[in-house]
């Protein structure tokens, strides 16, 4: 499974809506549900799921799901 | 102005006061995506919804609800289904199954307008809700079923005439869902006399007056949303401002400046957020045109107030009004010295004041129950279903409105919090039951109890102390369960932003969750009596 797979998986999980299929430029607007909240929730299911942590100031820099999508896999690279 | 028909809808949309040409929104769906909408426009689109569900069979008095994220369809439904004299609700986008259920099951709903992505969530409780009789679907093409309807398909088959019935004032309009500390949700509903309170404050608070571009941030599931996102504004003849994306201060601003508002209607959250972003960024912004900018949800504290006058220079209005009062009733205004932290003062024709349990008045600068003398046009009329809970709001004339406050010497109130256990986070008052109820589904939790924390950006948060069943271990997977099944059961506003494993929940003799106890507990501070304690 790629990352942009699991991630997948994950929004479908978080956002309750398995028709989720995300892509690199999906921002916030683009997901019914997606709040400032539900991103916490998102956040965590990642770093769980991941088993990653985000340090703030790059919780700073995701502006897309590509983004977030860059940040795992540099830091699963890192691993 | 409203002797022959008072229906909200007509006054919104009506062409002979406001201008056919007029602008009546710029809809950004995107920052930089511009769409402009007239008065003849919504006109037009909102006769034709009216006609489409009168075609479907909707008469006056039924339940209709919008469940949509801010979009044009939204306003079009809303007006249109007021139009038809249609009682008519909105639900915010982020709201879970149980919460859906609550609400349109209370109400018996026999419509909703929702997005495709929404309809499964709908489908899953929909064998609970025997009088819904029709989903409509604003992003598909063709209808899905017999009773899921495409809204392209309705409008494309609906002419735009359409006569609106004789409407009395006292005819029910709008139904909004607020939270209380016990038991389910309840429908407070308003009558089309409403109206005149909206107006009224409208002018005298926020300031508008021919010639504004206006923006209120709220989300139209919210009482502000639809009393001063779409009703006042639009009933005054005054274009708006509609964006349909979410916060984020650059983008903010450069609505602001680009759009040339000149009426900024918003949150104490959204304004914290925004103290947070470094100074530099709103100097890089032109906000001449931006006159007035008033606050609304919860106590605007000095801070922001002071952020205001430093940062932008301007001053921030705070101003108070809940669901059940339909307009602002307590506010800073033009003409008023603001008291930072203050609520400022019953607006003109409103009485306020300080009383205690036995509705005794108190004097100044003692703290008691914050009353409204009833009779306002904007009262609401009942709880639907529960007539007992409204008339328990009322004592000898007197509207009690759950908060507790203070009058100072010369008049201005000061919040001081609830009297019960509501929670208001980020402006969204969140039942702590809704909240228990939904973890108690939760296989690997034994009992709950929840309750509302300080909290520097949200004014509130949710806190929800947890007790597990024998044998389960607390762990991450867990917590993110417990997160992600309130998120989607009630909504995403009442996740608990801390969760506590603690070994037991503290009730008194009868049952009771003595959250007053987890608070203290919470706090550090001291519990008061427990002598009724049972654990």
């Amino acid at each position: 499974m790629t990352t942009q797979e699991q991630l997948n998986s994950i929004f479908c999980m978080v956002f309750d809506d398995a028709d989720i299929s995300i892509r690199p430029d999906m921002t916030a607007n683009d997901v019914d549900g997606w709040d400032s909240l539900s991103h916490v929730n998102l956040i965590i299911a990642v770093e769980g799921r991941f088993g990653i942590r985000f340090s703030q100031k790059e919780l700073l820099t995701f502006k897309n799901v590509g983004d977030l999508l860059n940040c795992i896999d540099k830091k699963l690279s890192e691993r | 102005m409203m002797d022959q028909n008072a229906n909200i809808a007509s006054y919104c949309t009506s062409v002979e006061l406001h201008g056919a040409g007029k602008i009546a929104y710029y809809w950004l769906h995107q920052p930089s995506e511009r769409q402009e909408v007239s008065f003849a426009d919504l006109d037009a689109d909102t006769n034709r919804f009216a006609n489409a569900l009168s075609q479907l069979g909707f008469t006056a008095g039924d339940v209709f609800f919008t469940f949509l994220p801010k979009l044009p369809e939204q306003f079009i439904a809303f007006l249109g289904s007021l139009k038809l004299q249609l009682i008519t609700g909105t639900l915010f986008a982020n709201f879970g199954e149980e919460a859906l259920l609550d609400r349109l099951g209370d109400s018996r709903a026999k419509g909703v307008i929702t997005k495709k992505s929404f309809v499964k969530k709908l489908s899953r409780i929909r064998p609970s809700l025997p009088a819904l009789e029709y989903i409509i679907v604003v992003d598909c093409d063709d209808h899905i079923a017999d009773d899921i309807l495409s809204y392209d398909r309705l409008m494309q088959q609906s002419t735009s005439d359409f006569i609106v019935p004789y409407t009395p004032p006292d005819t029910p309009s709008v139904l909004h869902y607020t939270s209380g500390s016990t038991g389910k949700p309840k429908g407070v509903l308003h009558c089309h006399r409403s109206l005149a309170s909206q107006q009224a404050t409208a002018v005298e608070v926020l300031g508008l007056r021919a010639g504004d571009i206006y923006w209120c941030t709220a989300d139209q599931g919210w009482v502000t949303g639809t009393s001063y996102g779409i009703i006042a504004p639009w009933s005054l003849g005054i274009t708006q401002i509609h964006y349909g994306g979410g916060f984020d201060a650059a983008v903010w601003f450069s609505i602001l400046e680009r759009e040339m508002v000149s009426v900024w209607y918003t949150a104490p959250t959204a304004l914290r957020m925004l103290m947070r972003e470094d100074p530099e960024l709103f100097r890089r912004f032109d906000l001449s045109r931006l006159r007035h900018i008033c606050s609304v949800g919860e106590p605007l504290n000095p801070e922001v107030i002071r952020w205001g006058r430093e940062v932008l220079g301007k001053d921030i209005f705070d101003t108070w009004f809940q669901t059940e009062t339909g307009a602002i009733m307590i506010a800073n205004r033009p003409g008023i010295e603001i008291r930072p932290g203050s609520m400022g003062k019953p607006v003109t024709g409103i009485e306020a004041e300080i009383l205690d349990d036995a509705g005794n008045f108190l004097p100044p600068g003692e703290q008691g129950h914050l009353c409204v003398k009833a009779g306002w046009a904007s009262m609401f009329t009942t709880y639907l279903n529960n007539a007992e809970s409204y008339r328990s709001k009322f004592r000898s004339d007197w509207y009690y409105s759950g908060d507790t406050a203070l009058m100072d010497d010369e008049g201005y109130f000061w919040f001081k919090g609830r009297s019960d256990d509501v929670i208001n986070t980020a402006g969204h008052l969140v039942s702590p039951f809704e909240v228990e109820s939904a973890l108690l589904e939760i296989p690997e939790v034994a009992e709950s109890g929840v309750i509302a924390a300080p909290d520097e950006l949200l004014f509130e948060k949710v806190v929800a102390f947890v007790h597990l069943k024998t044998g389960v271990q607390c762990s991450a997977e867990l917590e993110l369960k417990i997160r992600l099944y309130v998120s989607n059961k009630v909504s995403t506003i009442a996740t608990p932003q801390e969760i506590i494993i603690t070994d037991s929940i503290p009730k008194n003799k009868s049952g009771k969750i003595m959250r007053r106890v987890l608070k203290a507990r919470y706090l550090g501070s001291d519990a008061g009596d427990t002598s009724t304690l049972e654990i």
